[in-house]
C-alpha cells in the first residue's frame, strides 16, 4: 500500500452558485476567490494560511494571481494537473503529495469558469490541441469522438443503449432533492429524454453535460491536522493518475478502444486502498457524456459489458437504497458543470453525512475523473473508520 | 512539406500524410527500423527506438470501426454547419496494421454499420477541411446492409 494512503484529508469545501453559462455577475477570478474563501470558512481556517494551489485543465486563475486577494502569507506549492476533467482527482492527489512531502500545509484544489471572462468551455478546454486528422475531417475533440466510442460499445459490444438514459436519469433524480442544483425542479421524464434532439448519435441532448459559470474548491491538510479541525475529515485513500502502455494520446488508436482509461488505474486504486468496487458505498462518476460514464463503471469493475444492462438501472444507481448510487448531487448533467469540480465536493459530503441524497453510513466514497482523457485519474475517499 | 502545419494541435508529425494526399497518394507512417505501422505518426518509434519514419502507400479501402451521425457542431467547426447532419467514422485499415483513421462517410447510407467495407476518394482542399485535401469514404455497394432496427436508421 502507498504511504500516501490516508496521509491527507479534505477539511473544507466551498462553491459559488452555479449560473447559466455566460450569466455570472462575477469574473472567473472573483468566482475563484469566493469559492476558496468559502472552503476556508467551512474548514475554520484563515484563507491567508493557504500555501498551496492546484488546479487542472485550462484553469487560468493561478495561485500567484489569487494570492494578493487572499492575503497569502507564503505560496509554497503550485501546480496544474495535465488534461481536462481527467485531471481532477490528479489535482487532489498533487495536493496530498505536496502535504505528504512537507512542501505545503494547507492546499486548495479549485476550478473557476465564466464564459464572459473566457470562452465556451468546449473550446477553451481543448487548448487548440485537436489533432489535424480530426479537425480536417469535421470532428471536434470531445463530443464526437466520445459518441463514436459509445456507438461501438453499444453496437459491437452489446452494452444496452438504455444504460445511457439510466446515467442521465440518476443525475436528474438526485437533483430534485438538491435545491442548489441547476436541474432542481425540472425532473427528466423518459419521454422527454427520448424526444430530445440528437447532438451526436447515440447521444441525445440529455446525454450531454451542461456548462455553467461558477467555481468550486476543496482544501486539504495533513491527517493529523484534519483531526483538530471542525469538519469530519474525508481522507484520501488512493488517487492514481496515468495512462497504461496502449493508452495515452493515440488519436483513437488506443486499446482497448472502448475503455475510457481507468482499467489499470482502478486496479492501482483497489490495490493501494485495500478496497474493491464491491466495498464502495457511493460514487461520483464524471459524465461529460452518459456513455463515457458507462465506460467508467465498466473500467472500474462495477459491471462488465455483459452485466451493464442489469447493474446500470436507475433503481440501482440512486440513494439511499441503490447498490451503487452515483452522482448524488445531480452530477455534471443535473447539478451543474464547473468542469466536474462539484463532484469532489459531493464525494466529501457523503463522508460527512451532509449530502442532500445521503447514502446512510457512507464510509467509502469514490470520484472518477474525466473519462476518455488521454491521461486520467480516479480517487477513493474514506472516513476515519476506513483507514 | 509546409514549414508550418495549417492546424496547430495534436502530435504534429503527420505533415507527409497531408503532402501525400495533395499529390493524390494515400500514405501511412511506418517505422523503417521495425516495420511497425504508426498511427498517429510520431517522431520516434517507441517500439524499437528508430527515428527513421517512412510513409508507405496503401490501398484506400477500410472497414468502419466506429461512427456517429453529427447533428450539431461547436463553433470550432462552424464551416460544417451547412452540411449537418453528416456522418463521421473511424476507418480501420487492415492493410496498415489495423491503424484507425477518422474520416467523413459520404452521404447517409442505409447500410451504415460497424464492419461495413468502405472505399476512399481524395477530396480537394476546402475551407471546411482547413485547407487540407482529405480522404472521404463511401460504403461499398455490396457491403452487407445493417441488420439492426432502431432510431439511428430513421
Amino acid at each position: 500500500m502507498s504511504g500516501l494512503r490516508g496521509a491527507a484529508a479534505v477539511v473544507g469545501i466551498g462553491q459559488t452558485p452555479y449560473y447559466k453559462r455566460g450569466t455570472s455577475p462575477d469574473s472567473e477570478m472573483k468566482l475563484a476567490l469566493r469559492a476558496i474563501v468559502a472552503a476556508a470558512e467551512d474548514a475554520g481556517l484563515d484563507p491567508a494560511e493557504i500555501d498551496g494551489f492546484v488546479s487542472y485543465g485550462s484553469e487560468r486563475n493561478t495561485g500567484q494571481k489569487l494570492m494578493p486577494g487572499l492575503g497569502t502569507r507564503s505560496l509554497r506549492f503550485a501546480g496544474l494537473a495535465w488534461t481536462h476533467g481527467g485531471g481532477i482527482p490528479a489535482a487532489v492527489g498533487l495536493a496530498a503529495m505536496a502535504i505528504y512531502a512537507g512542501q505545503a500545509d494547507v492546499v486548495v484544489v479549485y476550478r473557476a469558469m465564466a464564459e464572459g471572462s473566457n470562452q465556451r468551455l468546449q473550446v477553451a478546454v481543448t487548448q487548440d490541441d485537436t489533432p489535424a486528422q480530426f479537425l480536417a475531417n469535421g470532428i471536434d475533440m470531445v463530443l464526437q469522438r466520445s459518441a463514436m466510442r459509445t456507438q461501438r460499445m453499444i453496437e459491437h459490444e452489446g452494452v444496452p443503449r438504455e444504460t445511457l438514459e439510466a446515467i442521465a436519469q440518476a443525475g436528474y433524480h438526485h437533483a430534485q432533492q438538491n435545491p442548489q442544483a441547476v436541474g432542481y425542479g425540472t425532473p427528466l421524464s423518459h419521454d422527454a429524454y427520448e424526444a430530445s434532439r440528437y447532438i451526436s448519435e447515440p447521444y441525445h441532448l440529455f446525454d450531454c453535460s451542461r456548462e455553467n459559470d461558477g467555481a468550486a474548491a476543496v482544501i486539504l491538510v495533513s491527517a493529523e491536522r484534519a483531526r483538530t479541525l471542525k469538519q469530519t475529515p474525508a481522507y484520501l485513500l488512493s488517487c492514481p493518475m496515468g495512462a497504461s502502455a496502449t493508452m495515452g494520446s493515440r488519436e483513437d488508436n488506443h486499446e482497448p478502444y472502448t475503455s475510457v482509461g481507468f482499467i489499470d488505474l482502478a486496479k492501482r486504486m483497489w490495490r493501494e486502498s485495500g478496497y474493491g468496487p464491491e466495498d464502495v458505498d457511493v460514487a461520483q462518476i464524471y459524465e461529460n457524456f452518459t456513455g463515457m460514464a458507462v465506460g467508467t463503471m465498466i473500467d472500474h469493475g462495477f459491471c462488465t459489458a455483459e452485466t451493464a444492462g442489469d447493474v446500470l438501472q436507475l433503481d440501482n444507481l440512486v440513494a439511499p437504497d441503490g447498490g451503487i448510487p452515483i452522482n448524488t448531487s445531480g452530477g455534471n448533467i443535473a447539478d451543474g458543470f464547473i468542469h466536474g469540480m462539484g463532484l469532489v465536493l459531493e464525494a466529501v459530503r457523503q463522508i460527512r453525512g451532509t449530502s442532500t441524497n445521503q447514502v446512510p453510513g457512507a464510509k467509502l466514497s469514490m470520484m472518477a475523473g474525466g473519462p476518455g482523457d488521454s491521461v486520467t485519474s480516479t480517487a477513493l475517499f474514506g472516513s476515519e473508520a476506513t483507514l | 512539406m509546409a514549414a508550418t502545419a495549417r492546424i496547430r494541435g495534436g502530435i504534429g508529425a503527420d505533415g507527409p500524410f497531408w503532402d501525400a494526399l495533395d499529390a493524390g497518394e494515400f500514405r501511412i507512417a511506418r517505422c523503417r527500423g521495425c516495420n511497425e505501422w504508426l498511427m498517429p505518426a510520431h517522431f520516434r518509434c517507441g517500439t524499437c527506438g528508430s527515428w527513421d519514419i517512412g510513409w508507405d502507400e496503401v490501398d484506400a479501402t477500410g472497414i468502419i470501426y466506429a461512427w456517429t451521425r453529427n447533428h450539431a457542431v461547436s463553433d470550432v467547426l462552424k464551416e460544417r454547419r451547412g452540411a449537418l447532419p453528416y456522418v463521421t467514422a473511424l476507418v480501420e485499415l487492415p492493410q496498415a496494421g489495423g491503424a484507425r483513421l477518422p474520416g467523413v462517410i459520404v452521404g447517409d447510407p442505409p447500410n451504415l454499420r460497424i464492419g461495413a467495407r468502405v472505399r476512399g476518394t481524395i477530396r480537394p482542399p476546402e475551407e471546411r477541411s482547413r485547407g487540407y485535401a482529405t480522404m472521404v469514404w463511401q460504403i461499398e455497394d455490396d457491403s452487407a446492409p445493417a441488420t439492426r432496427v432502431g432510431e439511428t436508421e430513421a
